[in-house]
């Protein structure tokens, strides 16, 4: 057994978009352990939500918790928020929401992509993949007013309608984004420079992802067959509008990648099914009613499953509000993943996991 | 060249998410990219607090990401300019009087210049940046003046006699 050495990677980091701290206990550039501390941006969301905040503006705040998957968890609360008063919502309310979770799937994958490129050494393939990023952020735009952060759920159905004008918009940006998509799928599947970095790092086996509760792409790319639209039907009709599963076998950065860049093709049919076949009603159900009982929710966020717990009292302001995010079930795996792989590959496997801490720490 | 005139062509930034949401931090990374193109100021992202001059902070400032905070803007070198980007970082926005978190990055370290919204636009950082560009002039003006000195000089008859003292140490050995 040779010398160990720690090195520590974070608060601080470039290849970190926020505060996450890694403990590497290395054997000859081989990592033989790791610890993860990742409560750095705890806030008290939670606990505000309980206090501070009427219920229905809640759905703002939750928005809040994270900027790339805001839409994700502001539609969670609205539908637990909806069960809690009793009420359903048009079918209009519904489609429009799985459009923007969809767009909003969009811009995080590619994001995540472009994030694991500049990581692994390629900047170019950076530059590229942000450059292609941009439509998705200017269809946010014009569908919800803002790029992030964009209130469009709110409790009892959606803020703003889809002009028809945007929707040909989308489905024309939709047709110039798939050529760019294909040239995408090239780069990242057959360049050898990125495989040296991707292929065979951080590999997670499927019984380890299934012991370790893995979610959402990590899981799927090491072959478990897990995605929350594909189980629930009740609140979001996703297979009315064509969704799929993406599933790989390898389990490492390069397979992630595959399942994300795929992931795009399906949101990408979900999207044009949307616009061809939304239904004509109002946008909101008005409720008076306070929320009361106890309700639990969820919803396939880009990173995974996303669990929302909420209780009130038939007052304004809620008992109790749990949220609980992909990333957070993920961690035990990404501190298992890390073992025997080079400590210089490690910014990419770190970008891969695609970790979102504001959502894991509130 | 001096070196002012290179940090006046190409400032590096450091960036820094003091327990933001990550709405601002990707429009930070939005402005990197092609569409916005924030390197055409020879702006590079910079991992090390020790080699950059402009300071990027998001979020309010949760307990624990505090004293990494103050921490990194001691190790910057001078000058520096600080921008908060985003409503949070200002005021401490909708996360003000939550229980782990301060209301705005401006209790800690002094801040040049505000970027307002939630989300920040990346037309909105990139105007926030411009400005500091110029604080950053101004700064290294008042830092390269040259001082003159204020103490009075020292008059002939105070100083010592070297010659004496010598000639003392040779008589005393």
């Amino acid at each position: 057994m040779g010398k160990q050495y720690e090195i520590p990677l974070g608060a601080q980091h470039i290849s970190l978009l926020e505060p996450l701290h890694f403990k590497f206990t290395t054997e000859n550039e081989k990592i033989v352990d790791t610890t993860a501390n990742i409560f750095y941006v705890h806030r008290g969301i939670e606990q505000a939500c309980c206090s501070k905040f009427k219920f229905r503006q809640v759905s703002f705040v939750v928005g809040r918790v994270c900027g790339l998957c805001s839409i994700s968890h502001s539609t969670a609360y609205s539908q637990v928020a909806e069960k809690l008063v009793k009420i359903e919502i048009p079918r209009r309310a519904k489609y429009l929401r799985m459009l923007v979770i969809e767009l909003d799937r969009i811009h995080s994958h590619l994001l995540c992509l472009s994030h694991v490129a500049e990581n692994s050494g390629f900047e170019a393939l950076f530059m590229k993949t942000m450059q292609y990023r941009e439509f998705s952020m200017e269809l946010l735009e014009a569908v919800c007013g803002n790029r992030i952060q964009y209130d469009f759920s709110i409790v009892g159905g959606v803020a703003r309608d889809l002009k028809p004008a945007v929707g040909q918009m989308i489905l024309e940006r939709l047709k110039k984004f798939k050529p760019q998509l294909d040239e995408l799928v090239d780069i990242y599947e057959n360049n050898w420079t990125l495989s040296l970095k991707n292929k065979g790092a951080g590999a997670i086996t499927k019984e380890d992802a299934m012991r370790l509760n893995v979610v959402g792409p990590f899981a799927r790319a090491a072959g478990l067959a897990i995605d929350v639209r594909n189980e629930t039907e009740d609140l979001l009709p996703w297979k009315e509008v064509g969704f799929e599963m993406v599933l790989d076998t390898a389990g490492d950065v390069h397979a992630r990648n595959m399942v994300r860049l795929h992931e795009l093709y399906v949101s990408m049919r979900i999207i044009e099914n949307i616009i061809a076949r939304l239904p004509e009603s109002a946008l909101i159900t008005e409720t008076k009613a306070f929320p009361d009982g106890e309700a639990v929710v969820r919803i396939e966020a880009p990173r995974g499953e996303l669990f929302y717990y909420a209780k009130g009292n038939k007052t304004q302001v809620l008992e109790r509000l749990k949220i609980k995010a992909p990333t957070f079930s993920n961690v035990s795996a990404m501190v298992e993943a890390f073992k025997g792989n080079e400590y210089g590959s490690v910014p990419a496997i770190i970008a891969s996991y695609d970790p979102c801490l504001s959502c894991t720490s509130r | 060249m001096k070196l002012s005139s290179f940090r006046k062509k190409s400032p590096w930034i450091l960036h820094y998410n003091a327990g933001g949401c990550n709405g601002c931090d990707i429009e930070i990374l939005a402005c990197l990219a092609p569409k916005y193109d924030i390197e055409r100021f020879g702006m590079i992202n910079t991992g090390n607090p020790k080699q950059s001059d402009i300071l990027l902070v998001t979020g309010p400032v949760t307990k624990r990401s505090r004293e990494r905070l103050v921490e990194i803007y001691a190790q910057m070198p001078e000058p520096k300019v600080v921008v908060s980007c985003g409503v949070c970082a200002c005021t401490g926005g909708v996360f003000r009087g939550m229980y782990n978190c301060e209301g705005g990055i401006d209790q800690y370290i002094p801040v040049d210049v505000y970027v307002c919204g939630c989300g920040t636009r990346p037309e909105q950082i990139i105007d926030g940046v411009i400005q500091a560009l110029a604080i950053l002039e101004k700064k290294t003006k008042e830092l390269e003046q040259s001082v003159r000195l204020k103490k009075e000089p020292v008059k002939e008859d105070t100083q010592l006699n070297r010659r004496n003292i010598a000639g003392e140490i040779i008589k005393t050995a």
